[in-house]
């Protein structure tokens, strides 16, 4: 179902509404031009904002923690319940990316309990792009920059106002507490906001054919013809192994189980993110490694991304939102390891 | 909400044998009863220390404890051979896919361990035991770097008590002045005079270091296995143990998950498997 803001009312409103009484996650805008996803106690009407673009943080810091407590070793292990949270201002290339932690944390069973809750208790508000960054090409990608589908509601900024979508019965329940702030939605606003998401598309398109790149190309023959190429090991040169690639990007779902013991002295375990491009995510005890040189962990990557998962899910572990090339500390830019793999296919 | 599935069920250590100077069997009991079948592995807890892999050497067909024989290796590993029975450890599982014995009725299986690696096929091996009948022969070929170095010595040395039902032959890198057997590594003992197997019909089991397993496997296919009929376990660094954690990835599939037993037509695609 589609709305509209009805007249005398404004988007901080609806946000407002359908945030009460819910932990607020939303973005705010950081002097450097970018947003942050930040914790908040309520929608705060000119500091959060729905963001043009996607925040620095990656959406699945919510739901698949950076490190998550899992229990004491010996003890029973039962946790707090998780409060139920709106997470507002979602853009496509993070809300698209859960189909992957879907696919590893619940489809392949058994589920991963920590993951189910979060996913459970969080409202997801996505928001059309209405803005890209330089480094944005979620079209090479097969994605585009408004959601088509995952979001619980919707917002597609128009230059004649705001339309909003429902896209699960949670949404619709909750988008109800904002009932007689809406109105169904006029064609001609719709029509507009089709307007404006064609034209933000063609905006990345266009911008990722700026680096040689377009929508459609085939990064899975490329990556899997490539294993020999000399590519890898020159893009290693300046890889320095510090995982910030993994830990930005929006797909990236390795980690490690950790024991140690807390303030107490008691054994307790967590489940911390981890990087694949660490020297000793391979090993093994004893000290064999598979892949004991950096080239092959960076290949590794993009194996894993734009061919193992084709296989397994039929889709790049890739969105496109460009986070490994700004957290790159070797300005090692995906975009060109991807055009030149293309290249020598 | 209790992340069980990351969590061990308590255990304790009722006894540690001393297989050879770095390898220990620990005999463990859980709190709680738990099966596994053989091929199976466990995640088997330190308190505080770490979590590390370990397909247990007992018979799967005793429930309420299991054996599991450990390398000195590494960090936990070396905190595990400090302990003395009464300790409390972790145990997680049974994961991973067991060995489809089905298949291998009617049929012989030759069984190719080095060092530790006959750990997990003893458990194997338990499991054929106790329907012996059911397989046209059961042989054993076994490595071992010096005759120090054999575990299970007694049982080995014994045939496991089974007669001329079991083909035992075990070769040892360096012999020493009681050994009497061959000298060299478990390849040499795969070749048609120390070996008289049927490879069109029969299944090759494998466990051992990588290299080992590397040599196992190209002698065998040499000899005519079909790469379906020989079986790897590939022992990888698993932390999550459901195929979550991204560790032991093997082309489209994961060791703990898919595995960690592989006959190597599904893996011998996947570049660098033996690293």
């Amino acid at each position: 179902m589609r709305y509209q803001i009805a007249s005398g009312h404004s988007i901080d409103d609806v946000l407002c509404a359908i945030s009460r009484g819910r932990v607020v996650y939303a973005l705010e805008p950081s002097d450097a031009g970018q947003y942050h996803l930040v914790r908040a106690e309520t929608w705060q009407p000119g500091t959060s904002t729905l963001g043009s673009f996607r925040p620095v943080e990656p959406l699945k810091s919510l739901v698949f923690r950076p490190r998550e407590f899992l229990g004491q070793v010996g003890g029973n292990g039962e946790q707090p319940a998780m409060p139920e949270r709106i997470m507002i201002g979602v853009k496509n290339c993070d809300l698209s990316a859960l189909r992957i932690h879907d696919h590893v944390m619940l489809k392949t069973e058994p589920a991963d309990p920590l993951y189910a809750e979060a996913r459970e208790k969080t409202i997801l508000v996505s928001c059309d792009c209405t803005d890209c960054l330089e480094v944005c090409f979620c079209p090479v990608v097969g994605e585009q920059p408004h959601a088509k589908e995952g979001f619980d509601i919707n917002v597609s900024p128009t230059p004649k106002g705001y339309v909003i979508e429902t896209g699960s019965e949670r949404g619709a329940r909750v988008l109800e507490a904002a009932r007689d702030l809406l109105q169904p939605a006029g064609d001609a606003l719709v029509q507009e906001r089709d307007k404006s998401r064609a034209a933000m598309y063609q905006r990345v398109v266009d911008q990722a054919a700026a680096k040689g790149l377009r929508p459609g190309m085939d990064f899975k023959k490329a990556i899997s013809k490539s294993f020999e190429s000399k590519l890898w090991e020159d893009f290693a040169e300046d890889c320095v192994e510090c995982g910030a690639c993994n830990f930005c990007c929006c797909t990236c779902h390795c980690f490690l189980l950790a024991d140690g013991r807390g303030a107490s002295g008691a054994p307790e375990r967590v489940k911390l993110w981890d990087s694949c491009l660490f020297k000793n995510f391979a090993r093994v005890a004893g000290g064999a490694n598979m892949r004991p040189h950096r080239a092959e962990r960076l290949l590794n990557r993009f194996d894993k991304k734009f061919n193992f998962f084709p296989d397994v899910l039929k889709t790049y572990a890739c969105d496109g939102c460009g986070r490994c090339v700004e957290a790159c500390t070797g300005k090692i830019d995906i975009r060109d390891v991807l055009k030149r793999a293309v290249d020598e296919a | 909400m209790k992340p069980d599935l990351y969590m061990p069920v308590p255990a304790r250590i009722e006894a540690v044998i001393e297989e050879t100077p770095n390898i220990k069997t620990f005999s463990v009991r859980p709190a709680e009863a738990m099966s596994f079948e053989a091929g199976q592995f466990i995640e088997l807890t330190v308190p505080g220390v770490g979590e590390a892999p370990f397909t247990p050497s007992s018979s799967p067909a005793v429930k309420d404890h299991m054996e599991i024989t450990i390398m000195r290796a590494g960090r936990v590993t070396d905190k595990l051979h400090s302990l003395a029975p009464g300790a409390e450890v972790g145990l997680r599982g049974p994961l991973g896919q067991r060995y489809p014995i089905e298949s291998f009725r009617g049929r012989e299986v030759v069984i190719v361990g080095g060092g530790v690696g006959l750990a997990p096929l003893r458990a194997l091996l338990f499991a054929l035991l106790q329907e012996v009948s059911s397989f046209k022969k059961i042989i054993i070929r076994y490595g071992a770097k010096t005759p120090r170095d054999i575990v299970f010595r007694d049982a080995v040395a014994k045939k496991w008590d089974q007669g001329d039902a079991l083909d035992v032959l075990v070769t040892v890198d360096r012999g020493d002045d009681t050994w009497t057997g061959p000298v060299g590594v478990v390849t040499a003992i795969l070749d048609e005079k120390n070996l008289r197997c049927d490879p069109k019909n029969g299944v090759a089991v494998v466990c051992g270091p990588p290299i080992m397993m590397k040599f196992a496997t190209v002698a065998l296919l040499k000899r005519g296995y079909p790469p379906e009929s020989i079986y790897l376990s590939m022992e990888k660094n698993m932390s999550c143990g459901v195929g979550k954690c991204g560790h032991c990835r093997i082309g489209t599939q994961y060791a703990c998950k898919d595995g960690p037993v592989f006959t190597y037509g599904s893996i011998q695609s996947v570049p660098k498997i033996w690293e």
